[in-house]
């Protein structure tokens, strides 16, 4: 209920990109926004982060628009990791991960006891730790995505919003990040995750939005949404649906 | 040196500028005077005044205000060019190279030829208009807020300056008979300040320097680049159009009283990176100090070369500042 969007259309440019979506996204799961590229999944997930502002609609927090809930009571419940991030210089990775801290520091950002010990346990769960004193501009892109990833969970917001986070990663820190995902979860965070890949959708979330030119085409579970029919119609291949020997989730191999 | 003086805690690095800062405040009270200044009548004048003697006239009604002014000026330009580097995130940005020098120049050229029944204030109020339309108008042509590259702002802001100094130009070839003060004013210099001037710099100069550094921590986050500034709950909006007040107030401050001085906003800000980092809330303090150092040495100079008569002080900083500029761009290629 907290999150959800009316007749939202939104897009760049005066060119609307998502068009006339109303979704209410589940509180308390790991929800994936599907669909090929540019059918509007980054941009729905970055209007309701609150970085574009709707043409048309509303997008509702805990009942209220929110543009016009106060930006800084935001910060506290809606963290996003975008998918592009610039190269601060010199900065280093322990005082980037702090910057999550702003929302809640007040107006100087003095980082109190509590502060220092969420921003370790952030950068433990990113794991980031070891690079903490070195520069972000020194690191590796998959290194840098695991830092930024690590400033939005020091953010210690109620829901996070990722916009294909798992881009530059290799595959020990994709496994990484998608259990991560279950135990913050668990610890009961919502999270809302722009993926790629279906397969690993399926795998570790547990409700899946499918998009298609700025629509939405269907959701619910992975066990209801992935079917044959579907990865034609939006993604046009054809596929088998097999349940994973591993995991028991639906996954789909491309004839 | 320079390595172990990076290697002290910002409280010793700010005490330290300090000491140095008025060292060379004490230098400038005395140093190259047509009527011969000591250096203790320097210390005497301040504490111990007999206007009977004709040194501590001059050093407390000349040589003080111009060395309070060349000072605060510095710290204004050198904060200025900090707050600009870091809302546009561009290492490049600078009151000069941005066009808010020309368009305040233009600005004040107008008023001073064309209306001088306006008088100082009318000026600076020009200077200060100027620089505004100049600042947008780059703003605007660079896309600055959209995400555009470096070089596109950069470009514009060198090409509205070199349109608004065609225009001052023009100005002055039209009206010649009141082109020396202008002219003057265009080199930069602080030789003239007075405490009237003072007294017209410090309250702006007080608001521009104390909202810089309540800003800092927005600029902190504003170089985290839009998208994570905005997550992290800062109105984008608001923190430029407040960066861009500051940045008026300051540079139309310094404008006003000491004329166009260029390099300082554009130099300072990088050596106070390389001394303490890129955390603003320590770069703006340390950019002040070091930005009225630089002024101050500057102005120092400006005084042998021809003695008795004053060479500019902005084209001695031009000197020191054109070859340093090369020297860290090369440095930054290695």
């Amino acid at each position: 209920m907290s999150l959800s969007t009316h007749n939202v259309s939104v897009g760049y440019h005066g060119q609307a990109i998502v068009k006339n979506v109303s979704l209410t996204l589940p509180e308390g799961k790991i929800i994936a926004l599907l669909g090929p590229n540019g059918c509007g999944k980054s941009t729905l997930l970055k209007a309701m982060a609150r970085i574009l502002t709707p043409m048309g609609g509303e997008i509702h927090w805990q009942g209220n628009n929110l543009h016009s809930t106060p930006s800084q009571y935001l910060a506290t419940q809606l963290a996003l990791l975008p998918q592009t991030q610039p190269i601060p210089e010199g900065i280093k990775v322990k005082d980037l991960v702090a910057y999550g801290r702003s929302p809640y520091t007040g107006f100087w950002g003095r980082l109190t006891k509590e502060d220092h010990k969420i921003i370790q346990q952030a950068m433990e769960q990113a794991g980031v730790t070891e690079l903490s004193e070195q520069f972000v501009s020194e690191l590796s892109g998959g290194q840098r995505q695991r830092v930024w990833l690590a400033m939005t969970l020091a953010q210690d917001t109620p829901y996070l919003l990722l916009d294909e986070p798992t881009t530059y990663m290799d595959l020990n820190h994709q496994v990484e990040l998608m259990n991560l995902f279950k135990t913050l979860n668990e610890a009961g965070k919502t999270i809302i995750t722009v993926l790629h890949d279906i397969n690993q959708a399926a795998r570790y979330c547990n409700h899946l939005v499918v998009m298609k030119a700025g629509e939405i085409i269907t959701q619910g579970e992975p066990e209801s949404v992935l079917t044959k029919e579907l990865l034609e119609s939006v993604f046009s291949v054809t596929a088998q649906i097999h349940t994973d020997p591993v995991a028991h989730t639906p996954m789909c191999i491309v004839e | 040196m320079l390595n172990r003086f990076k290697k002290q805690s910002y409280l010793v690095q700010c005490t330290a500028l300090l000491a140095v800062l008025c060292l060379f405040i004490w230098l400038s009270l005395f140093s190259w005077s047509i009527v011969p200044v000591s250096a203790s009548q320097a210390i005497t004048a301040l504490f111990q005044t007999d206007k009977s003697i004709i040194a501590h006239s001059i050093v407390l009604d000349l040589r003080l205000p111009r060395a309070l002014i060349a000072c605060t000026v510095g710290a204004c330009l050198a904060v200025a060019g900090a707050i600009m580097q870091g809302l546009t995130r561009n290492p490049l940005a600078s009151p000069s190279v941005l066009g808010v020098n020309a368009g305040a120049a233009l600005g004040m050229a107008t008023v001073t030829i064309l209306a001088p029944s306006f008088g100082l204030f009318g000026s600076s109020v020009a200077a200060m208009l100027g620089g505004a339309v100049t600042w947008a108008l780059v703003m605007v042509l660079g896309s600055a807020w959209r995400g555009g590259e470096h070089g596109r702002l950069v470009l514009a802001g060198v090409a509205i300056s070199a349109l608004c100094a065609a225009f001052t130009k023009a100005i002055l070839i039209l009206h010649e008979d009141q082109a020396s003060a202008v002219l003057t004013w265009l080199a930069g210099t602080v030789a003239n300040a007075r405490w009237g001037h003072w007294h017209q710099l410090w309250p702006m100069a007080l608001i521009g320097l104390v909202g810089a550094q309540l800003i800092t921590p927005t600029l902190n986050l504003l170089n985290l680049g839009e998208d994570n500034a905005r997550s992290l709950g800062i109105k984008l909006g608001w923190a430029r159009i407040l960066c861009s007040i500051l940045v008026l107030i300051l540079v139309a401050a310094a404008l006003s009283v000491a004329g166009s001085i260029a390099f300082i906003g554009l130099l300072v800000p990088h050596m106070a990176r390389s001394l303490v980092g890129h955390d603003h809330r320590k770069l703006l303090p340390i950019s002040a100090m070091l930005g009225a150092l630089l002024l101050l040495a500057a102005d120092i100079i400006s005084r042998p070369i021809i003695f008795p008569l004053e060479t500019p002080a902005g084209a001695i900083l031009a000197l020191i500042g054109a070859p340093f500029f090369i020297y860290m761009v090369s440095r930054r290629n290695r």
